[in-house]
């Protein structure tokens, strides 16, 4: 290693414990004193540290006395260092890994396709519920419950949509399908929203229903349409229980001989949802009307509104099965002009057997 | 607030330092710096350094100052999309989705560039910025807030900003995306 001397104390040592400034050499000591003078004088007091170049500036190699290291940039470097520092090299082992984490990147990105998809109807399915559209947002949610049938929020959010449009077989399809309807968070406040709704819907089917059975019995068509209405208005959000508790009031008219009120009641339904019950219904009332008054138009309407209701359920084998149920019992009526409930009928045509 | 020790939170999130220290070195030889020493690994403190020269050139400090946070904060992001999904809004057991939280987060917490790397910017940026430098310019505030949130690291401020960019980040894209 070079010596220098310092030329205001006289120490000898390496070189680089030394520092110059006003191109004289100081010890570290005498360099800050003689900055502090320099200061005072009006002198520039910066210093810097003396570098050996015979001392490579990042592995310390020596070059020898005589010989020194070429500088790079702004410091000595060896013939090792020199090609290291001005390019230093990517290890292998980087290159492999990040050639690995790439692939990883791939794989996230395809394997988080179907999460992008899930999630993405998720939020538009979540846009369309805040926008009340509650009709367009369950296919959304139905989607994104196919892949993630855990998800508390998708789950409620299907279970409302659902719910506000009256079908509740598609909520507690996506509660059960939710751990069995457990649910952690009991106390979060969208659960809570929902799980009243449901309740309260259920609540008006069980009533419906037990509405339903009643209807079933001769005699009983007024107080079961009562409580069909009831149900009705408990949870108006379903079409289904409107419609059945009009169409209750069609039994209670039947019931009461009042084919009029019948007929005018099978039409409204008719005209507001044309489904192949409703035709038929009004097949029944037209049936009624040939029968009581025996004039043939009313009879030509009836088979007109049969072949409607036939036309159909063409592709609905659940629908055909019930429409013929129905129309075997408006043709008798047609047939004998005798008007008899379906309990009668079945009596004495079905073996007593209600189909 | 319980505590840690830093070298032992940079061993379980090693790829986030590795790729910090990697981005250094990138910009470095991208800027033509000469690079003295490279650690990108170790149990102490800090967990990784790249040593290189001293430059004047604001453009190339700033890069290879701010290149680790930019590259860091984007690769958290894309990890932390694939994982955000099934892990927090899906429920969906996944454990190949709960290794990219991991491995995004672990990103992202060694996303904020050393104090040795903000201040030199923070030295250099007010003279760039009176010559008119842009880069100078919109430097300032952003190291401003590094400054102080890398001094938060000690309660945890940069496994808040990982997951702060984890969650935050795919949320904003998700509902942005779900609009479109």
């Amino acid at each position: 290693m070079r010596q220098a001397t310092c030329s205001q104390c006289g120490l000898t040592t390496t070189v680089r414990s030394f520092y110059s400034m006003n191109g004289k050499t100081y010890c570290e000591p005498c360099v800050w004193k003689a900055a502090r003078e320099a200061k005072d004088a009006g002198l520039p007091p910066e210093y810097v540290a003396l570098q050996d170049n015979s001392i490579c500036g990042r592995c310390g190699a020596y070059s020898g006395d005589t010989a020194d290291h070429p500088i790079v940039g702004k410091l000595p470097l060896c013939a090792n260092c020199a090609p290291q520092v001005s390019n230093w090299p990517y290890p292998n082992w980087l290159k492999a890994s990040l050639a690995v984490l790439f692939l990883l990147l791939m794989v996230a990105l395809v394997h988080g396709r179907k999460y992008f998809h899930a999630g993405r109807t998720m939020y538009v399915g979540e846009g369309l519920v805040e926008e009340q559209h509650y009709e367009q947002a369950l296919p959304y949610l139905q989607e994104t419950l196919k892949i993630a049938p855990e998800s508390d929020k998708a789950v409620l959010l299907t279970a409302k949509a659902a719910l506000a449009i009256g079908d509740i077989e598609t909520a507690n399809k996506a509660i059960q399908g939710h751990s069995g309807g457990h649910f952690e968070h009991a106390d979060n406040q969208d659960f809570q929203e929902v799980k009243q709704t449901f309740d309260r819907a259920s609540r008006a089917f069980v009533q419906a229903d037990e509405a339903a059975k009643l209807e079933q019995q001769d005699g009983h068509a007024a107080e079961a349409a009562r409580m069909m209405h009831a149900a009705a208005s408990m949870y108006p959000e379903a079409r289904a229980l409107t419609i059945a508790a009009e169409t209750s009031d069609e039994g209670v008219a039947f019931e009461a001989k009042d084919y009029d009120k019948f007929l005018a009641i099978a039409e409204k339904q008719w005209q507001q949802y044309p489904s192949a019950g409703m035709a038929a219904a009004v097949a029944s009332a037209l049936a009624c009307k040939y029968a009581a008054t025996g004039d043939f138009k009313y009879r030509q309407q009836a088979e007109e509104m049969i072949e409607t209701s036939r036309q159909k359920v063409e592709n609905d084998p659940e629908g055909q099965k019930a429409f013929q149920e129905y129309v075997d019992r408006i043709r008798y009526r047609l047939e004998s002009r005798q008007i008899i409930t379906k309990t009668q009928y079945d009596r004495r045509f079905r073996s007593g057997q209600a189909n | 607030m319980f505590f840690i020790p830093g070298p032992l939170i940079a061993l379980v999130t090693f790829p986030g330092v590795i790729l910090h220290e990697a981005a250094h070195l990138f910009f470095c030889k991208l800027f033509k710096l000469q690079v003295y020493d490279v650690c990108f690994l170790r149990f102490g403190n800090p967990a990784g350094y790249v040593i290189h020269e001293k430059t004047d050139n604001f453009t190339a400090l700033f890069f290879v100052s701010m290149g680790p946070f930019v590259g860091n904060t984007l690769l958290c992001v894309v990890f932390c999309m694939a994982a955000f999904l099934p892990v927090w809004e899906l429920k969906v057991s996944d454990p190949l989705a709960y290794f990219f939280y991991w491995l995004g987060l672990s990103i992202g917490m060694h996303a904020f560039p050393s104090t040795a790397d903000l201040s030199n910017l923070w030295e250099m940026a007010p003279g760039k910025a009176k010559q008119g430098s842009i880069l100078a310019i919109v430097s300032l505030p952003l190291v401003a807030v590094l400054y102080v949130l890398n001094f938060a690291r000690v309660i945890w401020a940069d496994l808040g900003y990982g997951i702060a960019v984890g969650v935050l980040g795919p949320i904003a894209l998700f509902r942005a995306l779900a609009r479109v």
